[in-house]
């Protein structure tokens, strides 16, 4: 009240210099004024609680939440570490029970002392005596025959699970004897088993960002390099494949092949065997005139990456969700030239995609027999292990098993590494939307994963592993969030801008005017003080 | 004797290879004018259990594949650019039954228990060919998709049991242009590619440069009376050709008139005088051509897979025509078709015709054209928009029947939802008749139709029709357009929209198929800088109202004299002010400064 009435003469003092106005406005109501504040205040409230929020809200994208902490735990390796407990039985019905527990015992005491990778963990025990072999148990890796022989000698059996081991009589530990002869023969045999499996799992655990605490040891750099050299050749795991064996020529002869008699005698068998761990669907296809990316005789490296005519050939993968293995037969009399070696070869693989051989026939063939499609088989079938990334070493029935716990691990890794980058992803990009289906994604894919991690090298353990790869996946490239929307700033201000600019205007014009009242006020009140004070 | 007897060792392999056979034929008659159609067929068998054990040999792979996953038993693709001239080149080949409307049409028998099952195959069939065709089917949705109840019948042998748990669908892309790269999927699935056999001869300038053309894949189960069952892949190209453009040599196509003294003229016209007037008649003239120059290439050998029975190339002609063929050929006549001649070729020599100038006729006959005199089709069709303005329109269709028997036939269209259909204005009426009398219940015998569902499904349309002989029916239906969302436009909204081609399909007096043209359907089309105006406009509606009320609710009213003198004016008075003396000055400056070269320029002239 004092303030508008002390105010109004200041106000004429300022203009009264600069244009002397003839006459003035009649003072103002100091309720007028009072109002015109509450004016500016309510517009300003209405702005700042109601349209702001309502703005918000609807401009806001969405953003499921995510754990993210826990997925970049997982991405880390803090969350899991991969721990691989091997069973490992032994029978030894020659043996006294006594005795037998005192070998294992002391191999078990030798395995330990060498072990440096303590993912890799090899548990020995007793098997009952007289049992059964065990046939595709994943309980058990490995079993060991101990029989009595005139030497130390051990041996792979090719059908199942199972090293033969023989021993000479006197090798047989005594119950009090600290060492034994045969306790460390049967470590080393063992050892050399396993030596593949773990460098593999050790080289996949360093490559990854799960490698706190596990030093790849003893992995010295070449074989680290045929270690990455192998993974990056075989092909992402699958549930199932599809094989696809292709007979192409660049005329029209040979246009026959006895191609279900040779699937059934050198194919077949082999996937028989990988069954419990992948499934195959099989198709052939005969391609006549076709004519290769390269015409030279003599193939050189270089031109065994362009010798499929990709544009030309009907390989295009299959349909549906299994990835496409192709074998290629190519008849013509092309030979493969190796710089290093005299020698020719007749097939090559392409990495993560399939072999091709060079099968030639005399020219006026027709029809391509059982007979000769032997030699294309057996190499197609030596690729597809190697393509599936099955290790080199050991019996088939142990490769295989081997090949499980590998895929496990890597299944386990790569859905822990897209879940690490989804969390990164979330952060580096905070416009992204991430609807629900991503978030229930996540959920389940660390479920799976937790669940994989309790039961790494069991069936169990490559289920769910699978699983929470699949799911990862299909978080990590949800379509709606894939396709982020662009929308440019300067659209944004195309919009806003007609409608906010002449809004904006008056109403910060207004709250302008209010605020320089309102400081002058507060100096004309400190002033009037001093001058009282004064007085 | 001797030609039998080379024979025989030709005959005896096709005979071991019985449930896998492959077949190809080109016949080629030409027709009116300067029009040659040429009709491609291939035709590949697979014994259905190795089809099952995807053992593919002839069969292609990719498409193998696509059926097995999409459960279907019965698969007809169509791919066609042009308009078949019916009135002068009469029936249509193979009746019509091998040919789409314009764009790609697409119909299928698929596995499926329920409807919605079936619409999920029919999801994965049309994505799955889209890929391999290298065409825009995966926009066949919902709203492009019926399932015709009368139209179609399966072509196949199917089981009772198997074809009670098939549906049909049926989808249709008029829009679609088809191109070389349809043709490049088409020729890469015969087993001899275009390498060799008549195959050889489809270059993709020539035939699409064609007058009309028609690519269609049939794929359906076969069970002959003995033997196992085989599914058979059936691809044709028909095209019908204009010879004069086809020779015109590749690095001079601009057609020129010929000099005068070349031209044939029609010396019977009253106004004809040598080198002076003339009334052409070069039409009449008969063609003339060699299989090298229609086709741009010569044709390589024959496909060494082809059963050797079938003779691969057949020329309908009167016997009276002088044609030539190449070294090796064998030519071969019926006894019960005189104007047939067909030949058998040599795998790997280079093969082509000559077709001569026809005799020319005594005295200027122009009643031999050399040609065989096309047939009458059983019924002409059009169709054609009528009304006018951006709300309602009307179809009409004008159906003849040129014949002596009465023809029977459904009619089916399969129109967007967008065209709002009023079925009781579904009219027809018989020529000559007046427009009053109502004939409409005696010639539509019988009407299936499913009303459209905005933006979810489309109209479809079936009538049964009987036309009485030499009869015209215009079949007529009024529509109202409906306006789309903002984002339903294409981008060249104003071209306008693609109407399906209506398919005929006659009962008698003999089964064939005939489409009429597709339409362009013109919609009301708004702007499309609209919704920025619309902000704009708005905005500053809104802005000024807003304004306005703030202001009278803020500002103080004084009166006109009361008003203090604005600071900002004076500023800007002061600005200006300042500004024009500067000006001045300078002006005055650069007076004086351009005065002097000025005239020393003009002192130097």
């Amino acid at each position: 009240m004092a303030s508008g009435e002390s105010g109004q003469p200041q106000v004429s003092g300022d203009s009264a210099p600069a244009a002397p106005s003839p006459t003035l406005p009649p003072p103002e109501k100091p309720s007028a004024v009072r109002q015109r504040s509450y004016v500016v205040l309510s517009f300003w409230l209405v702005v700042l609680l109601l349209g702001l929020p309502i703005w918000w809200k609807t401009t806001a994208i969405y953003r499921a939440e995510l754990p993210l902490d826990r997925m970049l735990k997982w991405a880390d390796g803090k969350a899991c570490r991969p721990v691989f407990p091997l069973q490992i039985s032994i029978q030894a019905d020659s043996l006294q029970e006594q005795e037998a527990q005192n070998l294992i015992r002391l191999t078990q005491h030798a395995l330990d002392d060498l072990n440096d990778f303590s993912g890799h963990h090899l548990r020995l025990q007793l098997a009952p005596r007289n049992a059964p072999l065990p046939r595709d148990d994943f309980q058990t890796a490995l079993t060991i025959r101990l029989k009595p022989g005139t030497s130390s000698s051990a041996s792979l059996n090719q059908e199942s699970a199972v090293l033969d081991i023989t021993y000479p009589p006197n090798h047989v530990p005594s119950l009090t004897s600290p060492s034994s002869p045969l306790a460390s023969y049967i470590t080393n045999e063992l050892r050399a088993t396993f030596a593949e499996e773990q460098s593999i799992i050790s080289y996949l655990l360093s490559t990854s960002s799960m490698s706190t605490g596990v030093r790849p040891q003893g992995l010295s750099a070449e074989a680290a390099e045929a270690l990455s050299k192998r993974t990056t050749r075989s092909l992402r795991y699958a549930p199932t494949y599809h094989l696809t064996f292709s007979l192409f020529t660049d005329n029209a002869l040979p246009n026959t092949w006895d191609i279900e008699a040779a699937l059934d005698e050198y194919i077949r068998p082999m996937l028989e065997v990988l069954r419990p761990i992948h499934n195959f669907t099989i198709d052939t296809q005969v391609q006549l005139y076709a004519i290769p990316g390269v015409q030279s005789q003599v193939l050189s490296k270089d031109h065994l990456s362009s010798f499929i005519n990709a544009a030309e050939w009907p390989l295009s993968p299959s349909i549906g969700k299994a990835p496409t293995v192709n074998f290629v037969i190519y008849i013509g009399n092309q030979t493969v030239g190796l710089d290093a070696e005299a020698e020719t070869s007749r097939s090559w693989m392409i990495p993560q995609w399939g072999t091709v051989y060079l099968l030639s026939l005399p020219d006026t063939e027709s029809h391509v027999s059982t007979a000769a499609l032997k030699q294309p088989m057996l190499t197609f079938g030596g690729h597809l292990l190697t393509l599936m990334g099955t290790p080199q070493s050991g019996s088939l029935p142990l490769r295989l098993s081997t090949l499980g716990r590998i895929r496990s691990t890597d299944l386990l890794l790569r859905a822990s590494s897209t879940l690490g980058s989804l969390a990164r992803l979330s952060l580096a990009l905070p416009s992204i939307s991430i609807p629900r289906s991503v978030a229930d994604g996540v959920s389940k894919t660390m479920h799976h994963l937790e669940l994989a991690c309790a039961d790494l090298g069991g069936p169990e353990g490559l289920m769910h592993a699978r699983i929470a790869e699949e799911e990862a996946e299909r978080a990590f490239f949800e379509k709606s969030m894939v396709g982020q929307l662009y929308f440019p700033d300067e659209h944004k201000i195309a919009v806003y801008l007609p409608l906010l600019g002449p809004v904006f205007v008056p109403l910060i014009m207004g709250l302008i005017n209010e605020v320089k009242k309102l400081i002058k006020e507060a100096k004309q009140k400190a002033l009037d003080a001093r001058t009282k004070k004064q007085q | 004797m001797r030609s039998l007897l080379s024979f025989l060792p030709l005959i005896i392999p096709s005979v071991l290879v019985s449930a896998t056979e492959y077949h190809e034929q080109l016949n080629l008659r030409p027709l009116p004018l300067s029009a040659l159609l040429a009709s491609f067929n291939f035709r590949a068998n697979t014994s259905i259990a190795d089809f099952e054990a995807q053992n593919f040999r002839l069969f292609p792979r990719s498409l193998g594949q696509i059926l097995q996953y999409a459960g279907t038993r019965e698969l007809h693709l169509r791919f066609t650019l042009g308009r078949w001239d019916a009135e002068s080149w009469g029936t249509r080949p193979w009746d019509g039954t091998k040919e789409g409307g314009t764009g790609v049409e697409l119909w299928a028998w698929l596995d499926a228990e329920t409807d919605q099952e079936a619409d999920e195959k029919w999801l994965t069939l049309t994505n799955a060919l889209s890929g391999l065709f290298c065409a825009s089917l995966n926009f066949i949705d919902g709203t492009r998709t019926i399932r015709p109840v009368v139209s179609f019948q399966p072509e196949g042998d199917h089981p009772n049991t198997t074809l009670d748990n098939t549906r049909l669908l049926h989808g249709v892309l008029p829009h679609e242009v088809v191109c070389t790269e349809n043709l490049t999927p088409f020729l890469k699935m015969l087993p001899c590619k275009g390498k060799a056999g008549i195959a050889s001869l489809l270059d993709g300038h020539k035939l699409f440069d064609a007058s009309f053309q028609s690519m269609a894949i049939d794929v359906r189960p076969i069970c002959p009376s003995e033997g196992e069952c085989v599914l058979q892949l059936e691809q044709t190209v028909d095209m019908v050709l204009d010879v004069d453009r086809s020779k015109r040599p590749h690095d001079n196509p601009i057609p020129r008139p010929p000099p005068g003294r070349d031209l044939i003229c029609d010396t019977s016209k009253p106004y004809h005088k040598p080198d002076d007037a003339c009334f052409p008649v070069d039409h009449l003239r008969g063609q003339e051509w060699t299989l090298s120059q229609i086709f741009g290439r010569t044709m390589k050998g024959t496909c060494p897979l082809t059963d050797s029975e079938t003779p691969p190339v057949c020329v309908h002609i009167p016997s009276t025509r002088d044609i030539f063929s190449s070294e090796g050929a064998h030519e071969i006549k019926y006894p019960n078709d005189d104007s047939l001649r067909c030949y058998h070729i040599e795998q790997e020599k280079e093969f082509t015709l000559i077709l001569t100038k026809p005799e020319v006729p005594a005295d200027g006959e122009a009643a031999s054209l050399g040609i065989v005199k096309p047939e009458t089709p059983v019924l002409y069709a059009e169709r054609s928009f009528t009304g006018h303005g951006q709300e309602h329109g009307g179809v009409q269709a004008i159906l003849t029947n040129p014949g002596d028997d009465t023809v029977e036939f459904v009619y089916m269209e399969s129109l967007p939802w967008f065209m709002r259909v009023y079925l009781h204005t579904l009219s027809a009426r018989i020529s000559g008749s007046s427009p009053n009398t109502n004939t409409t219940t005696e010639i539509v015998k019988q009407i299936y139709y499913r009303p459209a569902l905005d933006r979810a499904r489309g109209t479809q349309l079936e009538l049964l029709v009987s036309i009485p002989p030499h009869c015209t029916v215009f079949l007529t239906y009024d529509f109202e357009k409906s306006i789309l969302r903002y984002t339903e436009y294409p981008p060249d909204a104003n071209r306008g929209f693609d109407v399906a081609a209506a398919v005929i399909t006659t009962l008698e007096p003999k089964a064939m198929n005939i489409r009429t043209t597709s339409l362009l359907l013109y919609l009301p089309t708004p702007d499309f800088s609209m919704p920025y105006n619309v902000i704009i406009f708005t905005s500053t509606t809104i802005a000024l109202a807003f304004g306005g009320l703030y202001n009278i609710l803020v500002r103080r009213m004084v009166g006109a004299n009361e008003a203090p003198s604005g600071a900002l004016k004076d500023k800007v008075l002061g600005f200006v002010a300042k500004l024009k003396k500067k000006k001045t000055a300078v002006a005055a400056v650069a007076a004086g400064g351009s005065a002097t070269p000025a005239t020393g320029k003009t002192e130097a002239k």
